[in-house]
């Protein structure tokens, strides 16, 4: 007992990455618990099929806690390409309309949510041989995460372009992308958007508008952000108490097991509840910042910075919309909402996190 | 080292301004947000979608929206279910056992309004708006109904509004339907759902206990859908469904020169405006919802002889003089085969074999030609494969494999040979335009609510079929003398000449399950064709149909003289 709990403190201090993960999922089941009304086996299930998928993510890191990550530059190209035909097949059958999934029998994958981990090692690969300072290195990045960008964008995914964007700046700021060149890139988006915007069609205008102002359509998005408001707001500073919540279970809030996830916690947990867990997501997050540190080669370190920008990134923009602080994009809490796809891609940063961690302590 | 750390200031820098903005919310504002979430009092309530305005050809309404007045409730607001559903029953009239199921079942969202009736009475809103104060949560809201010009007229051709299935909306939610939504369950309505329908808008409102509205949130405007213009003229439309009058069948007619269809009646039809009591199968077992003329599947009789006298001319299997005995009968492997004329025609041609229609003539043709030939032909004109019109639905009808045939039923359109209406239509228009097969369209123009054209239908040729202008000249002479003095005669309008084909099967197809029906088939003018008209009536003769078709061709050609009624309506079922 007492060693168990010397191993508790120690993995709390040393903030080992899987027992920080874990943590986060276990919080992650209590909310979605209360989330699901406390039925475990409701009509649509979601937390039986959220605990299946941890256990396939405790299994995954069984599997492969102890493998290279370096082993994954030999293929990286290969699941680049698999990603663009699969993020091709998700465009082609959703026929333009807002269709993210695929589906194989009773199990539906997005593989957007993969794509990231994947440009993230792809292009942290190109550019760990290569100087960004050269503008054609440059050019050729922007390429690798501009393909996948457009094919997301055009489902429309966002969000998740969005998070693309974030990840492209956060690797090849590491990597040492100059002033001159950041002024570039930042010249051309402020001079292309006037144009895209020209040529863009009204209903495509109308969803970018609604997207910056949410009450434009007070039906659809405003009136999921008004609800999210009334939510958090209703939590007061200790909240209404552990499966207490009123606005949640009376489902104002369509989305409040995946996106608005964090509603649930506000209400119930309050301003308190919610500062301890801002808290403990920023020391995982810091966690990550470490690892950034102490990485020696130059892809591990592009990689980590990668992985945290997308953690940091879908924090930060999952809460701001929430909040009411940034537009509503539509984008998972990692670990806490409920999806297998998005949980899945985190289970596996961490696994790669966690070899890049070892691998820098070895020498 | 300073990258990284950038990375670290710029999180926390957000993580405090997510902070603060929490601390906004549940310290400062509390008390607020909290009264807000304990009253559940922010409903969401849509306004009307109005639908776009169908027209015909020549600018006449068809359908369009006009306002109406429904009655709803929000589910949530329901207290006292047996109280309301009490007082309900005495002002609206509306089964107790139908509230009670709407009232009691288990909505996704218990604060979106519900339709319980639609276009309420002055009385019933009156009596409403009295007894407002013990129906909590029971509203009369401003709606809009579906108003078809043409009433039952028009019925089968535009279709009509249904609230939206649980299948249907699983296939369209991504496209933005919603639960509850009106969408088009058949015809045009169905056909063009996607223009017509408009962009649904609402408001958001804040409300106080007994439901009633107290603040407004948001609202978004509406976008009324797109106007279509249809092939179809409103005035033929009338006359064909006119001389069909109340018998069981089916007329369209056809601009032969482009496919454009400008009138498509179906008998019996439905009262849009009371959909409730033709729903019930029970009742009708004749089938209201049922569009001849494109799902009814006929055999097509005597009709097939075109296909047969074409096959035999240009394969050469018979000259235009070459002449066959018809005795009345004829014995083919100890089978009996009757002509219709049980007297027989004696010798004859096939300039006369056509317009008497006879069976033996033809019988004798089609075996010389063989199974294979007439199928080759028949799939030739496209028979047997649905031509594409632009309505949901149609029946291909089937041409048998040359196992299942045998040429002497088939050389008449006998035997498990089915057509449908519309391809019978399409047949007769390739006749009459020397080998064209249009595509039949209804569908012309489609137009935004602030006019612009958004998609105009061009006519389409699907295929051209070469006919000998030899062949051509036989078949047109021999459909003209149908008319001028064989079995169409009835169809016979003086001052028009027509050109036609009768067509009378013995055998029921499965799906009317009708003993005998009569059909004709013609266009006019002979030397100029710019209309082409097909008549089935179920339980009728051919002649009968021919007379009904001369009497739409004369009305629409020669407009001024109208006839009265005439006494010829009792020998109608006479051969």
């Amino acid at each position: 007992m007492k060693q168990k709990l010397k191993y508790l403190r120690n993995s709390i201090i040393e903030k080992d990455i899987f027992f920080l993960s874990y943590f986060l999922i276990f919080i992650g089941l209590i909310i979605l618990f209360s989330a699901s009304k406390g039925v475990i086996l409701t009509k649509e299930g979601f937390f039986i099929k959220q605990i299946i998928w941890v256990i396939l993510g405790i299994f995954l890191v069984r599997i492969f806690r102890n493998s290279d990550y370096r082993n994954l530059e030999k293929s990286i190209y290969f699941f680049y390409l698999l990603t663009i035909i699969l993020l091709f097949i998700v465009l082609l059958k959703g026929e333009g309309r807002a269709s993210r999934w695929i589906g194989l029998g009773w199990f539906y994958f997005q593989p957007s949510e993969f794509a990231k981990l994947v440009i993230i090692l792809t292009l942290s690969s190109y550019l760990s041989r290569r100087d960004v300072k050269r503008f054609s290195v440059l050019f050729t990045s922007l390429l690798i995460v501009g393909i996948p960008f457009f094919l997301v964008f055009k489902q429309p995914n966002l969000g998740t372009a969005i998070v693309f964007i974030l990840i492209f700046i956060g690797i090849t700021y590491i990597a040492g992308i100059t002033r001159k060149q950041l002024i570039v890139l930042y010249l051309t988006a402020v001079f292309l958007s006037p144009l895209i915007w020209a040529i863009m069609k009204d209903y495509q205008r109308e969803r970018i508008l609604t997207f910056l102002n949410p009450m434009r359509d007070p039906l659809g998005k405003g009136y999921n952000l008004l609800q999210s408001k009334i939510t958090i707001g209703s939590g007061g500073f200790i909240g209404k108490g552990f499966m207490k919540g009123t606005q949640t279970k009376l489902a104002f809030l369509p989305e409040y097991h995946t996106d608005f996830i964090f509603c649930v916690l506000a209400e119930e947990f309050g301003f308190l509840g919610v500062i301890i867990f801002v808290l403990i997501y920023y020391y995982f997050l810091s966690k990550i910042l470490e690892i950034i540190y102490i990485s020696k080669d130059s892809f591990g370190k592009l990689v980590a910075t990668g992985i945290f920008v997308m953690f940091a990134g879908h924090f930060l923009i999952n809460l701001g919309m929430t909040l009411g602080i940034f537009p509503i994009v539509g984008i998972p809490l990692p670990f806490i909402s409920y999806g297998g796809s998005s949980l899945l891609v985190s289970i596996l940063s961490v696994i790669v996190l966690s070899s890049i961690e070892k691998h820098s302590t070895l020498f | 080292m300073d990258r990284e750390n950038f990375l670290k200031n710029f999180i926390l820098f957000f993580i405090y301004v997510i902070l603060l903005r929490c601390f906004y919310l549940q310290i400062v504002r509390y008390p607020y947000y909290y009264q807000l979430s304990i009253k559940n009092c922010i409903r969401t309530i849509e306004t009307g979608i109005p639908r776009g305005i169908i027209y015909d050809r020549n600018g006449r309404i068809l359908a369009k929206d006009i306002p109406s007045t429904n009655l709803v409730f929000v589910p949530y607001d329901i207290k006292n279910v047996e109280k309301e559903i009490e007082i309900l029953s005495n002002i609206v009239n509306l089964d107790k056992d139908y509230l009670r199921k709407k009232l009691t079942k288990k909505y996704s969202n218990p604060f979106d309004r519900v339709i319980l009736k639609r276009n309420l009475t002055s009385m019933e809103i009156s009596l409403i708006e009295e007894n407002s104060y013990n129906l909590p949560g029971i509203f009369v809201q401003e709606g809009i109904k579906r108003l078809y010009t043409f009433g039952k007229k028009t019925s089968h051709l535009l279709g009509y509004l249904g609230e939206i299935s649980q299948s249907q909306l699983e296939k369209l939610k991504e496209k933005g339907y919603e639960m509850g939504d009106m969408i088009g369950q058949d015809g045009i309505e169905k056909q063009y759902d996607e223009y017509l329908r408009g962009i649904p808008g609402g408001i958001q409102v804040e409300v106080d206990a007994l439901g009633h509205q107290r603040r407004i949130f948001g609202k978004k405007e509406g976008q009324p859908g797109n106007d279509i213009i249809l092939t179809i003229d409103a005035t033929i439309q009338e006359i064909a469904s006119e001389e069909l009058g109340g018998r069981q069948g089916c007329v369209a007619v056809m601009d032969p020169r482009s496919g454009e269809i400008l009138a498509l009646v179906s008998n019996p039809s439905f009262d849009p405006d009371n959909l409730l009591y033709y729903l019930d199968e029970r009742k009708h077992p004749e089938k209201p919802f049922l569009n001849r003329v494109i799902k009814g599947q006929y055999p097509p009789g005597s009709i097939f002889k075109i296909i047969t006298e074409v096959a035999a001319l240009e394969i050469g299997t018979i000259k235009e003089f070459d002449r066959i005995e018809c005795t009345g009968v004829m014995e083919v492997n100890d089978r009996i085969f009757h002509c219709w004329k049980e007297e027989g025609h004696g010798w004859v041609d096939i300039n006369l074999a056509l317009p008497f229609s006879c069976n033996i003539f033809f019988g004798t043709v089609g075996m010389k030609l063989g199974v294979s030939k007439l199928i080759e032909y028949a799939k030739k004109f496209e028979l047997g494969k649905p031509t594409g019109i632009d309505l949901p639905g149609e029946a291909s009808g089937y041409i048998p494999s040359s196992q299942e045939a045998d040429p002497l039923n088939l050389s008449i359109g006998q035997g498990p040979i089915t057509t449908t209406p519309i391809q019978l239509l399409s047949l007769i228009s390739t006749v009459a335009n020397g080998g064209n097969i249009w595509q039949p369209f209804l569908g012309k123009k489609i137009v935004s609510p602030k006019g612009e054209i958004l998609k105009e239908f061009i006519p389409n040729i699907k295929k051209t079929v070469y006919i000998d202008s030899e062949t051509l000249d036989i078949l047109r002479k021999g459909l003209k003398n149908v008319v001028a003095f064989g079995t169409g005669g009835r169809a016979n309008v003086e001052g028009l000449e027509i050109a036609g084909k009768t067509g009378t099967a013995q055998r029921a197809s499965t799906e009317v399950g009708l003993p005998t029906h009569g059909a004709f088939v013609c266009y006019a003018p002979f030397d100029n064709p710019k209309i082409a008209v097909v008549v089935f009536i179920d339980y009728g003769s051919s002649p009968h149909a021919a007379e009904i078709a001369g009497k739409i061709l004369k009305r629409i050609f020669l407009p001024e003289k109208i006839e009265e009624k005439d006494e010829t309506e009792t020998q109608i079922f006479e051969e």
